[in-house]
């Protein structure tokens, strides 16, 4: 386990765990919060998973924001764990 | 005066078998870990996928290359191999030399520092394949990814902080190692080469299911 962009694959699968546990619906501020993170890192990580598609936002019909996961961000967190394993299998 | 024949239609048919298993081998693991990078964008995952993808590309190259050296032999046919040797050894040089730099990239990426790297590896892959161009050589080819193994094996070795090699690592310059085995043998007609070829393409092959079968545990 080492490495800055190990750590990068840990801060996202955490948002994303953030995300599941408040059942899959989640304002941007609270998740900063839940986040531990600095608001421009987050911001960062943020527009990450956007771009990624592992979450979109979604507005309700009083135009409130929030995130939720998608099919691909549900993926990341199953896959996780084989991820970080196959990273260390072959000490990539 | 005739050459004397040691290669014959059989020895064509191993080594063509043993291509198409080693290209499948390399493709495979290519295609199976397409998902695990998708979803990380990891880019030791990215240089070690893509190394067997090269891989892949410079063992059917090295096939054909065999092809254009034996053909009148295998064939009965000459193909004019002053025209086609040369066209095939530029894709040949680049393919493999790429394929072992970015297998050793992937797994000692971590330990080097700036970004330069990645340019220095397509420059090292151009001039290898240019300088083999030049001379019309494979043998040179080979001599000089050989060197380029041995710099790299001795910066490891020499590197502080690591006590012992560990297996995968191992196996990643067994690949290499083989790989410039197999550059060796291509088109040599000599007695016993076609029974030292095939245990080359026997431990390729080993090494190729090794890797793979490590891959499968991980991806379902």
């Amino acid at each position: 386990m080492s490495g800055k962009k190990r750590d990068r694959l840990g801060v996202i699968y955490d948002i994303l765990k953030i995300i599941r546990a408040k059942n899959n619906s989640i304002k941007p501020t609270p998740l900063l919060r839940y986040s531990n993170l600095s608001s421009s890192s987050f911001a960062e990580y943020y527009s990450e998973l956007i771009a990624k598609e592992f979450v979109k936002e979604i507005t309700d019909k009083k135009g409130r924001k929030y995130v939720t996961l998608t099919d691909k961000g549900f993926n990341y967190i199953e896959k996780y764990s084989l991820i970080l394993g196959f990273i260390d299998e072959f000490e990539l | 005066m005739a050459i004397p024949l040691f290669i014959g239609i059989d020895d064509f048919v191993v080594d063509f078998a043993f291509t198409i298993a080693a290209v499948v081998f390399c493709f495979l693991i290519y295609y199976r870990t397409r998902e695990i990078y998708r979803l990380s964008k990891y880019e030791g995952i990215k240089y070690f996928r893509e190394s067997f993808l090269f891989f892949g590309f410079s063992y059917a190259m090295r096939f054909l290359f065999g092809l254009v050296l034996l053909s009148r032999i295998v064939f009965g046919i000459k193909l004019p191999r002053e025209i086609f040797a040369p066209i095939l050894i530029l894709p040949l040089g680049y393919f493999s030399t790429m394929g072992i730099f970015y297998l050793l990239y992937s797994a000692l990426r971590n330990k080097l520092s700036g970004k330069n790297w990645l340019y220095i590896g397509h420059g090292l892959a151009i001039l290898l394949s240019a300088v083999s161009f030049a001379t019309r050589s494979h043998i040179i080819l080979l001599l000089l990814q050989s060197i380029l193994l041995a710099a790299v094996l001795v910066i490891v070795f020499a590197s502080k902080g690591r006590k012992k090699v560990s297996k995968t690592r191992i196996l990643y310059f067994l690949i290499s190692i083989l790989w410039l085995m197999n550059l060796w043998v291509a088109g040599l007609r000599r007695p016993f080469f076609s029974e030292i070829r095939v245990i080359f393409d026997l431990l390729s092959l080993a090494v190729f299911f090794t890797i793979y079968h490590k891959i499968s545990k991980w991806i379902r």
